[in-house]
This record gives structure tokens, C-alpha cells and sequence, in this order.
């Protein structure tokens, strides 16, 4: 974390925040996207998932286990998208202009009660960072309420 | 007589304690959706209590909070021991200690001012 080590925990949230806004981006990606057979890589579109790892003292604590310090932590790191190399699902459906000798169209592996599913905890998620922040907000304006003059 | 506010020590440093506890929970809900994460909590009140019934305010000088890897009594599939609900809970529950430690603190600030300007 680069700011203030006084709201380090508003830069924690801040981090949830983003990562959580990226899965949602991500997700939105993924359905509008789940019947495009062509990209520009070729072949139908291959859904996409997040990667997060939890930051401790600057160092990121991989799942060898290897410990950055407990006592400061500091928060989410998105370490990036990567493609789901899950097979592609395939339908017949000869009329398709995507469709091979036999009739069957490869579609994307986008399934949507799966993304339905990572689209409601990411808001839920996305809900308790925003919680989390304007808690600390009341607390450190209840320690200012020490400094002014009458409480 | 002591010109030091009274009972100022203990509630500063249970302020202290709720801040570093609110940093670890923010933490533990930044990261609900981190495969492998385990939950963190921070352990003071016990061992403040204890101090502070042993040895009274003098004895609770050596007593700092430690953040330590929580008990958890679910894990999810993907290694995960964040529990939502659990943290905001906390959360709510450590802001309120939190209020309560700075009216406690105001409201002996505002007896030692009184007891100054006789008003």
C-alpha cells in the first residue's frame, strides 16, 4: 500500500473494492459474450476468471504458504484474468455459418448459472468493502471529535 | 494528586486495539473471494483483562494487540475461511467498542475541563 499508514484500512477496502469491481466486469464480460463463436484469436470465446492473492506487508503470500507479516495487512492484490481452459461446448446446429461438416457449432464455455453465482457474491462482496470503508470513515470522525474543542 | 485523565490509558489503548482489529477485518473482507485465504483476527482483550486485573493501569503497558491467523470452523471448497456475514458482525461490533471508547474518553476530557475553568 502506498498511502497514509493512518488509513491503512481505507486503502484495504479501497483494494477489495477494485478487485470486486473487476470480477463483476469480468463476469458482465463473460455472459455478454457467451454465444460469440468468433474472436480474433480465432475460435469461439473462452470465458474468463480473476486471480486475487491476499497482500501481507507488501509481500504477497503465495499458496506455499510463505508468511509476509500478520500485522500488516494489506488487502487484495489482482494478480490478473486468466482464461478457463474448461472445453468448449458443442451443439448441433447445421444452419449455423460457424457449423462444421457434421452440423455441430463450438460455442463458448460460458455457463450462466455459474456466472450468475460469481456475480452475486462479487456484489455482496462489493457491499461489505463499501461497509468496512465508511465504518472507518465514523471512527476516524469520532477521533477527530477528540481534537475539536467540544465533543 | 495524579493531573493525568483518569482511566485515559486503558481507553486509548482499547482504541488502538479496535483500529488495528477494524484493518485486519477490512483485510479478511477484501479478501472473501481469495482462494486459500485464512481468516485473521487480533487477540487483546484477555490478555488486557488479565493484566489489568493483576497488576492494575500500571500493568497494562506491556500488553499490545497481536494479530494471529483466526479459528475457523467452516472452510469452503476453494481453501477460503472468510465467513461474510461473521466479519461484517465484527465489524459492526468493533466500531461500536470503538464509539464507546471516545464518548467514554470526551466525556472525561470534558470533566477535566470543567474542573479547570470552574464552569
Amino acid at each position: 500500500m502506498h498511502g497514509n499508514p493512518l488509513f491503512a484500512a481505507a486503502d484495504i477496502s479501497a483494494s477489495g473494492l477494485a478487485a470486486e469491481r473487476l470480477r463483476l466486469e469480468v463476469v458482465a464480460n463473460n455472459i455478454a459474450n457467451a454465444f460469440s463463436t468468433r474472436t480474433p484469436g480465432g475460435g469461439p470465446y473462452r470465458r474468463q476468471d480473476v486471480v486475487f492473492a491476499a497482500v501481507l506487508n507488501q509481500s504477497v503470500r503465495g499458496a506455499a504458504g510463505r508468511k509476509g507479516s500478520l500485522s500488516h495487512p494489506g488487502g487484495v492484490q489482482i494478480v490478473g484474468v486468466a482464461d478457463d481452459m474448461t472445453d468448449f461446448h458443442r451443439i448441433h446446429n447445421p444452419g449455423h455459418p460457424d457449423a462444421d461438416k457434421d452440423g455441430y457449432v463450438t460455442m463458448p464455455n460460458v455457463d450462466l448459472p455459474i456466472e450468475m453465482v460469481n456475480m452475486i457474491t462479487a456484489s455482496r462482496a462489493y457491499e461489505a468493502n463499501l461497509r468496512a470503508m465508511q465504518l472507518f470513515r465514523q471512527m476516524t470522525e469520532q477521533s477527530y471529535g477528540l481534537l475539536r474543542n467540544q465533543s | 494528586m495524579s493531573l493525568s485523565i483518569p482511566q485515559s490509558e486503558i481507553l486509548v489503548r482499547l482504541m488502538d486495539a479496535a483500529q488495528l482489529r477494524h484493518r485486519v477485518t477490512s483485510q479478511n473482507l477484501a479478501n472473501v473471494n481469495t482462494p486459500g485465504y485464512r481468516r485473521l483476527e487480533v487477540s487483546f482483550e484477555d490478555a488486557f483483562a488479565k493484566a489489568l486485573s493483576k497488576h492494575g493501569e500500571k500493568g497494562i503497558a506491556s500488553v499490545t494487540p497481536r494479530v494471529v491467523e483466526g479459528a475457523s470452523e467452516a472452510t469452503r471448497q476453494d481453501g477460503n475461511t472468510v465467513d461474510l456475514d461473521r466479519e461484517l458482525g465484527s465489524l459492526n461490533k468493533n466500531s461500536l467498542l470503538f464509539s464507546t471508547a471516545v464518548q467514554m474518553l470526551v466525556s472525561r476530557i470534558n470533566m477535566m475541563r470543567s474542573a479547570i475553568t470552574g464552569r
